[in-house]
């Protein structure tokens, strides 16, 4: 029996190489629309969305991105309002944070893929020159890049894992033995 | 060594801009990743230069530029990364002392 949720789960990959083709404007919206479906930390939704098309601003991006390998015509960079995390009274550390923009980001990807469009992830930049670079407000700090585009034909490159893995390596059931 | 310019300012801006970001993010990244941002730059500045530096120069460019692109792909293979980084400095060291021997014969 086929899963077309899972099968666009485990097809997902990392894309770098993509096409100058620009991204229809109804798929960056539906990408948008999953993204604010994505699960978030007691429903607060910290997370807000910076869509970036301008070639202008896609090379600045680029330049105070020594991590962003993709030459992509859409960045969607998320950001977390840190007026919403003061009005909660949320401390700083707050694990749900940072997960829920590793959330939205992934439901972006997802999304973006089952449209049949490439994307790819970028936490390696400045957040103070992307702070910069964007004239952001104090209260949104940009903590993660989706790039998304066509994939180009030829053959991608990328960072190869360390080991192969399957998910036995990495799940453990129940409770651990004492040593 | 010729003392013509090989880089203008725009790019000798976007390399500034690449090693100041890539010193800060390294602070939150594996130390890894620290060669990786090197190569970046040193592929950067030998395209940048690729154009206007010497003819002696080139067969250095062209090593660097054919070989760090794909670097990243395998930074995880220490027994392929490192001699090839080992081969890069050579290459790079090469260049030096052809350099140094005609600036001294001349």
């Amino acid at each position: 029996m086929t899963n077309p949720t899972l099968d666009i789960i485990k097809s997902r990959r990392v894309i770098r190489d993509m096409t100058s083709q620009p991204v229809e404007t109804e798929k960056l919206e539906a990408i948008l629309e999953a993204a604010r479906w994505s699960p978030t930390g007691g429903n607060l939704k910290l997370n807000r969305f910076v869509v970036v098309q301008d070639p202008r601003n896609l090379r600045l991006l680029q330049l105070v991105s020594p991590g962003m390998f993709q030459r992509c015509p859409v960045v969607i960079i998320v950001c977390v309002d840190w007026g919403v995390v003061k009005a909660r009274e949320l401390p700083e550390h707050s694990r749900p944070i940072l997960m829920d923009v590793g959330a939205a980001a992934q439901t972006m990807m997802l999304a973006a893929h089952s449209q049949g469009l490439a994307s790819g992830p970028v936490t390696s930049f400045s957040q103070s020159a992307v702070q910069v670079v964007l004239n952001l407000p104090d209260n949104l700090t940009p903590e993660m890049f989706v790039c998304i585009g066509y994939a180009e034909p030829r053959k991608q490159t990328g960072m190869r894992g360390y080991e192969k893995v399957t998910w036995h390596d990495l799940t453990y059931w129940e409770r651990f033995e004492d040593e | 060594m010729s003392a013509k310019l090989v880089l203008t300012e725009e790019e000798a801006l976007e390399l500034l801009a690449l090693l100041v970001t890539s010193a800060r993010i390294q602070i939150d990244e594996p130390a890894r990743y620290g060669p990786l941002r090197l190569l970046t730059a040193a592929d950067r500045l030998s395209t940048f230069i690729k154009e206007r530096a010497s003819a002696e120069a080139q067969p250095m460019i062209a090593e660097l530029t054919t070989t760090i692109p794909d670097m990243a792909m395998y930074m995880s293979d220490e027994e392929r990364y490192v001699p090839t980084l080992d081969r890069l400095c050579r290459v790079v060291a090469q260049r030096l002392v052809e350099a140094s021997q005609n600036e001294a014969a001349s």
